[in-house]
């Protein structure tokens, strides 16, 4: 094992984070938990609203959704029994060599607003609130899942990620993985597959469990059969609308921190309902409302659910049937893909999974990075999608700065895209509202015409 | 058939008064503390001039930054969609439409009849909007009434920031100690805000025809300076403080005869 890759602190002084004593952890996580917990009740209470016959199915989601609630509880059973927990703060980490290691990998990064406050005691206010706001989690020791992450998985994707994983490791073991930029070449998926069996060992090291070919396969399979129900979830979102893009957003996100197997078979059975709902014809909203996608910087769970509310209860109103966002329909788009199952190929299909199938915006080529642009504009064919919502958070700069290449590409083909850009706050509502309104009358009266 | 357009801005109310596609008449009242005041306000005072009692209209349409709360709407329209309305209504070559009010600045890309394809609006930052003006202004110890003239005195530019009210003032207060003429100055101030509109604007291409609506419309320092930066010259209403409340009228008129209430 290389032990260069891990950025440990064995000494007890922090490098980046400030002291801050027991007394104001415990207030200001008390506090902020509180509020957390009514956000969360409050975008459900909206979400109910929103669809009268909302499925039975997600009474289950609402449930994995409260992040202080079962799901941590669940997660910290199993580490009483000697489980170790995996946490990473990009898609690019393997979840399968996880798995297959029989740890549980969760993914940390915050969708807090109140702590990227707090993450400005340790970086400037310029820097991207995603990161600013897992700074604060862990500061204040908020989040469940990153607080009973064992090591975390850092992939340095953008540059908030890379210094987030030094950040965070004033508190835990992290493992950075580097991603090439370039992704089509060979150097790069050669370069990209030896960090993929490099961190298989570190997996295995760590939880002191041997990665074998059969608890691999195991894994790659329960994978796949997530990624089959989440697709067929997506398929459902192509006709006149059976499901908010709230929920189905909800449904997506929930695959990071819930258990794999359950999160399967949960996402079946709504989509079981939502196919008899499709054929009963009774649709969640006109089936004219302006369909809408949303894509840029990963939205968190719960308080980034600011714009889909919005959207969706704008006048007038809206409906998400995509989204081409990390923390959303990225997740599990790609499967891995396997062909013989010896160790060998099991990694290099793995690795090939998490880099060649990924469009984020860290990589360019020849043509840029076109592979977005096309995945982009495949989903506005096929989900007939009439609008879309380029959300950016200041200093997101990676998704800010191919806006532009975005927005030609779609005037191309005459769909209207929308540039919002927010940071972590509820103070901007009443301007985004503003503007999210004025761009779905636009996309109303393009309807009209 | 009479309808009446209200646009609640966050200095003023405007309301336009149209009687079958033609306007009547225009009030307003400066919207305070009490927006719904003064939206009444404006309205009574559009229908004095008119001789029309509130009775006698048959629809209204609200737009501006407090149209949730408007009095006696029926509807309402963007602030966007309603500058769409009245600009191609009252210039019906223009494709492009710029507001500056006065703590927004936006752009607005047209089709035909004046439906909305595309729009872009300033940075959180009032330093695209007319509150920067009056900011500047207070800085240079002039009326704001005075920057206008005073900035097309002047002989040559010097180049500010124009990022933020705060730090283009900090710049501002650095051309005073380097002794640049008062003319200079304000004329600086109107350069570095037609800049940020201007490329406001290029993000959604300039047609030909562009027309300036909003309370800042009025002022020629803005005007001159903008004109320069686009290399065009904008066409102006004469009421384009009026434009969000036209715009609205129109929309209402629209609205009455679908029925659709």
């Amino acid at each position: 094992m290389r032990k260069e890759r891990e950025m440990t602190n064995e000494t007890t002084i922090k490098k980046y984070m400030p002291e801050v004593s027991r007394k104001e952890i415990e207030e200001l996580k008390t506090t902020m938990k509180a509020a957390s917990q009514k956000v969360i009740a409050d975008n459900i209470e909206h979400m109910k609203k929103a669809d009268p016959h909302r499925p039975e199915a997600m009474k289950y989601f609402d449930e994995i959704s409260n992040l202080f609630g079962k799901r941590p509880e669940e997660i910290a059973a199993e580490k009483a029994k000697g489980k170790k927990v995996i946490g990473y703060m990009c898609l690019f980490a393997p979840t399968e060599l996880i798995m297959a290691a029989d740890a549980i990998p969760v993914r940390v990064n915050s969708g807090w607003y109140d702590t990227s406050k707090l993450g400005d005691r340790v970086v400037p206010v310029e820097v991207c609130p995603v990161i600013r706001s897992t700074i604060g989690a862990k500061m204040i020791e908020l989040s469940p899942f990153l607080e009973q992450s064992d090591a975390l998985i850092s992939v340095l994707t953008c540059d908030g990620m890379t210094k987030l994983s030094e950040i965070l490791s004033d508190y835990k073991t992290v493992w950075g993985m580097n991603v090439p930029r370039i992704k089509d070449s060979t150097q790069s998926l050669r370069f990209w597959n030896d960090e993929i069996k490099q961190m298989k060992t570190q997996i295995e090291q760590f939880t002191g469990n041997k990665i074998t070919r059969k608890n691999l396969k195991e894994a790659i399979e329960t994978s796949h059969r997530a990624t089959k129900a989440f697709r067929r979830l997506q398929e459902l979102r192509k006709g006149s609308p059976v499901i908010m893009g709230r929920d189905a957003m909800l449904v997506n996100q929930t695959y990071l921190w819930d258990d794999k197997k359950r999160w399967t078979e949960k996402t079946e059975a709504l989509c079981d309902e939502l196919e008899a709902r499709a054929q009963r014809k009774d649709w969640v909203c006109p089936p004219d409302t302006p369909r809408v996608m949303i894509t840029g910087t990963p939205m968190f769970w719960p308080d980034s659910w600011k714009l889909p509310t919005l959207v969706e209860e704008s006048n007038p109103a809206g409906i998400i049937v995509a989204d081409e966002l990390c923390s959303g329909e990225r997740i599990l788009n790609d499967p891995v893909g396997v062909d013989e199952w010896s160790m060998d190929d099991m990694l290099n299909a793995i690795g090939e999974r998490y880099l060649m199938a990924s469009i984020c915006p860290c990589f360019t080529s020849k043509d840029g990075n076109e592979d977005r642009i096309n995945w982009l504009l495949n989903k506005v064919k096929e989900w007939k999608v009439q609008g879309v919502i380029y959300y950016v958070v200041r200093g997101c700069m990676l998704y800010a700065m191919e806006y532009t290449r975005v927005k030609k590409a779609l005037d191309k083909i005459n769909v209207p895209v929308y540039y919002l850009d927010t940071e972590y706050t509820r103070e901007d509502v009443g301007q985004m509202k503003t503007r999210v309104e004025a761009f779905l009358e636009m996309l109303t009266a393009r309807v009209d015409i | 058939m009479n309808v009446i357009g209200m646009d609640l801005g966050t200095q003023r109310v405007k309301a336009v008064l149209l009687k079958d596609g033609e306007v009547v008449s225009r009030g307003q009242a400066l919207s305070g503390f009490d927006p719904i005041k003064a939206a009444e306000q404006a309205v009574d005072d559009a229908l004095k001039q008119a001789n029309l009692k509130l009775s006698d209209i048959l629809y209204f349409v609200a737009t501006g930054s407090a149209m949730a709360i408007a009095p006696y709407a029926n509807s309402t329209i963007s602030m966007m969609g309603a500058d769409a309305k009245a600009g191609v209504f009252l210039f019906p070559k223009a494709r492009t439409i710029i507001d500056v009010g006065a703590e927004e600045a936006r752009a607005i890309k047209c089709g035909e009849k004046g439906v909305m394809v595309d729009f872009v609006v300033n940075e959180r930052c009032a330093a695209g909007a007319g509150a920067f003006i009056e900011a500047m202004a207070r800085a240079l110890e002039v009326k704001l009434d005075d920057m206008g003239p005073l900035a097309l005195k002047a002989e040559r530019a010097s180049p500010i920031n124009a990022s933020c009210v705060i730090f283009g003032e900090s710049d501002v207060v650095s051309l005073i100690h380097r002794q640049e003429s008062k003319p200079e100055i304000a004329r600086a101030v109107f350069d570095a805000m037609a800049d940020r509109i201007s490329s406001m604007v290029h993000r959604l291409g300039v047609n030909p025809e562009v027309v300036l609506v909003g309370g800042v419309a009025k002022d020629l320092g803005f005007v001159a300076s903008l004109n320069r930066k686009l290399d065009i010259k904008v066409s102006i209403p004469q009421y384009s403080d009026y434009a969000g409340a036209l715009g609205a009228a129109l929309t209402a008129a629209e609205r009455a005869k679908v029925g659709s209430k």
